[in-house]
């Protein structure tokens, strides 16, 4: 399919928050999960509009276990943004979340839109995690806030990220017209224009 | 320097040494249309029109030249600008220059002399001067001579070529001229203060040759063409002079008589839309069956984006733990990972078809099932083969359907189901090596040992997929047998591909396979 950009949104958090869950919501892909845990990234795209222009939402939908933390880390590079997911049921995957923003702060570029996503909030008798609690959090850090487990609202929230990439790509152009072209390539502006960044933030 | 180029310098001193015996009257004729100052004339202004800043140049030399006339050295450069075949005015002219202020004079003479002679060149066939000698330039000079005279003179200029059977003028000799003449307004540059030296001029004609050989294939092309459109856009100038559109002339030729039949133009436009679509349809079709986007749309892309970004942070990961190692321990690194590299390396192609006849009755999905597991016996990980199994069935499936179905559609089939079965390659070694990082006990040599035999196996499968394909493709009842083989050598080459992107896949596996010993 041909598409005018390409962004990348990596989901990260806790093992069974529901991350895998979110990708199957928000994509229309039916993949049979012949394992239960995900091995390393799993991928699933949506094709949506703007400005008349194709743009494909790319997700890579990581794997929580600590095994794979290591690997979860190279895969950061080129994201456009990030879904950082817990789960409200459960405290723990909330405390993680520090853990996993450093993570995502110290692997990506700096101009990575961080979601964070509360999920399963249709299990409110199991609440353990107030939305306050998530919302705070949130300001804190200087992220974007969401409780969700509908589709039609995650699809709308991804919208508007993927609205705030398209921006802040063309403001990018505007900059470096070399960039346009990159990016319109595949694999999103960030991919390239980033790996400087990522280098330098490496080594500092 | 060749030997057609001294030949060239010879005639141009035969130029130099007529200019100023010869044909007095006629120039002095030509001098009173223009203005009195040399600088103004048609001639002058459009001489050097290729090359805008040596007009410049020789513009300010000339005016050095009004101002201080008693100056020695600016009469013989401006008669450097002259063009071509300068060295050897050079060698006629010097004593000149180092003469009395009326021998000076002459000298300018001499000068204005050299463009009127050119600018009656194109007419005067007779001089029996080479073409060779003045080459293009002369010419350039007669078609931008003037207006009134231009159109004869080209298209004399035209015949004589024709006639003298030389043909174009060689590009070799336009380069030549047009180098020549840049060379020797740098050299008149540099040489201002110095132009009483004499034996400074050869010199830095000598390294002017040199200097010419090594930019004479640009010059060759864009002299060429330079002149070729200054001479077509003065003739195009000259035939709508008064009449804009060529209206009137094409009138006079009966070219306009015919008047538009609406009916004719409207059916014209219908075809050409017709066209038009086509070409899209064309361009759409040609999208679909497009292997790279196919890929792509298959996840194969993704897939092998992520192998390389696990590839080089491992790699980053050998390269540190070397960085920290001391020499001995580097050294057992390095050769570590040589060895690990050398299983890797691909055998050579042995046939062996004899495994194909142990399974006699298996089915060919199942033969393939069975390599897999086969080769990957030792690497102590649970692959998933069952995507590329099925893959595969389906593919077998669909070719054994008994429906009839056309080329272009088996066609598209081939290099869809290759994109996708490259694609799942890829995303195989892609969770081997995700999975190999996570192992607990590595076993390195079993590990190479079973990635090489899965890419021998995997590349097999996708060339014997290709080859069911052509199978198919060659049994098919057509007429466009052309057509046909093109589909084949298509499917064959992105055969080609998908093999390439299993290996680049493999390779970016080895970085993973090698950690583990390291």
């Amino acid at each position: 399919m041909a598409y005018a950009y390409l962004f990348k949104y990596i989901i990260i958090g806790d093992t069974g928050v529901g991350k895998s869950c979110l990708l199957l919501q928000f994509t229309d892909k039916r993949f049979q999960p012949v394992h239960d845990l995900t091995i390393g990234v799993e991928f699933g795209a949506r094709m949506i509009t703007i400005d008349g222009k194709q743009i494909k939402l790319q997700i890579w939908d990581t794997a929580g276990q600590e095994a794979f933390r290591s690997i979860t880390r190279s895969y950061y590079r080129g994201a456009a943004g990030a879904l950082l997911v817990y789960d409200i049921t459960r405290r723990d995957t909330f405390n993680h979340l520090t853990t996993w923003l450093e993570d995502a702060r110290q692997h990506s570029n700096s101009n990575m839109v961080i979601m964070l996503i509360g999920n399963k909030s249709d299990l409110e008798s199991r609440r353990e995690v107030k939305k306050e609690e998530g919302e705070a959090f949130a300001r804190e850090h200087g992220l974007v806030f969401m409780e969700t487990f509908k589709r039609e609202c995650l699809i709308l929230t991804m919208r508007r990220m993927a609205l705030r990439s398209v921006l802040s790509t063309r403001r990018q152009e505007a900059l470096a017209p070399a960039v346009r072209v990159l990016a319109v390539q595949r694999a999103g502006a960030a991919v390239r224009c980033c790996a400087a960044h990522t280098e330098r933030a490496k080594r500092g | 320097m060749s030997k057609q180029s001294d030949s060239e310098d010879f005639e141009s001193a035969d130029e130099g040494q007529t200019l100023q015996t010869k044909k007095e009257k006629k120039e002095i004729k030509k001098l009173a249309a223009s203005t009195k100052n040399v600088e103004q004339t048609d001639g002058w202004d459009d001489f050097d029109i290729e090359e805008t800043e040596a007009v410049e140049i020789s513009k300010s030399n000339k005016k050095d030249e009004t101002e201080k006339p008693t100056s020695q050295d600016t009469g013989w450069e401006a008669f450097d600008d002259w063009g071509e075949n300068d060295n050897n005015k050079v060698e006629e002219v010097k004593p000149n220059t180092k003469s009395t202020k009326d021998v000076h004079k002459s000298q300018e003479q001499a000068d204005i002399q050299a463009v009127t002679e050119r600018l009656a060149a194109a007419t005067t066939k007779n001089e029996g001067w080479g073409w060779g000698g003045w080459g293009v330039d002369s010419l350039l000079s007669t078609a931008t001579a003037g207006i009134s005279t231009l159109t004869s003179q080209v298209s004399q200029g035209i015949s004589t070529v024709l006639e003298t059977g030389i043909g174009a003028p060689d590009p070799e000799e336009l380069a030549r001229a047009t180098k020549e003449k840049a060379v020797n307004q740098e050299t008149n540059v540099e040489e201002q203060p110095t132009a009483q030296d004499t034996t400074f001029q050869f010199g830095s004609l000598l390294s002017g040759v040199t200097k010419f050989v090594e930019t004479t294939g640009t010059k060759v092309i864009s002299g060429g063409l330079d002149t070729l459109e200054v001479i077509g856009k003065k003739t195009m100038e000259v035939l709508q002079d008064g009449d804009p559109g060529l209206v009137k002339k094409r009138a006079m030729l009966g070219l306009d008589t015919e008047k538009p039949i609406l009916s004719q133009i409207l059916r014209e436009a219908k075809e050409r839309a017709d066209e038009e679509d086509k070409m899209r349809e064309a361009k759409r079709e040609a999208k679909e069956v497009h292997y790279e986007t196919l890929f792509d749309d298959f996840e194969g892309l993704v897939h092998l984006e992520a192998l390389e970004m696990l590839s080089r942070q491992v790699s980053m990961r050998i390269e540190e733990r070397l960085r920290s190692a001391d020499a001995d321990k580097r050294q057992d690194i390095k050769e570590t990972m040589q060895q690990v590299a050398e299983l890797c390396e691909m055998p050579e192609d042995d046939d062996d078809d004899d495994d194909d006849e142990e399974h006699g009755d298996s089915s060919k999905e199942d033969v393939f099932h069975e390599r897999l597991q086969r080769a990957t016996r030792d690497i102590g990980l649970k692959l998933q083969f069952q995507p590329l199994i099925k893959q595969y069935t389906d593919i077998l499936q669909w070719l054994d359907a008994t429906e009839v179905v056309n080329e272009k559609a088996i066609y598209k089939r081939a290099v869809s189901g290759l994109a996708q079965a490259t694609a799942l390659c890829v995303e195989l070694y892609h969770k081997t090596a995700e999975m190999l990082l996570v192992k607990n006990r590595r076993s390195t040599a079993d590990e190479a040992d079973a990635l090489t035999q899965l890419t021998v196996v995997l590349s097999k499968h996708v060339s014997e997929m290709a080859t069911l394909f052509t199978e198919k493709l060659s049994k098919q009842p057509s007429e466009d047998k052309e057509l046909i083989n093109n589909y084949i050598t298509n499917v064959f080459l992105e055969a080609g591909n998908s093999s390439k992107y299993v290996e680049n896949a493999f390779q970016l596996t080895l970085p993973i396979i090698q950690i583990g010993a390291v």
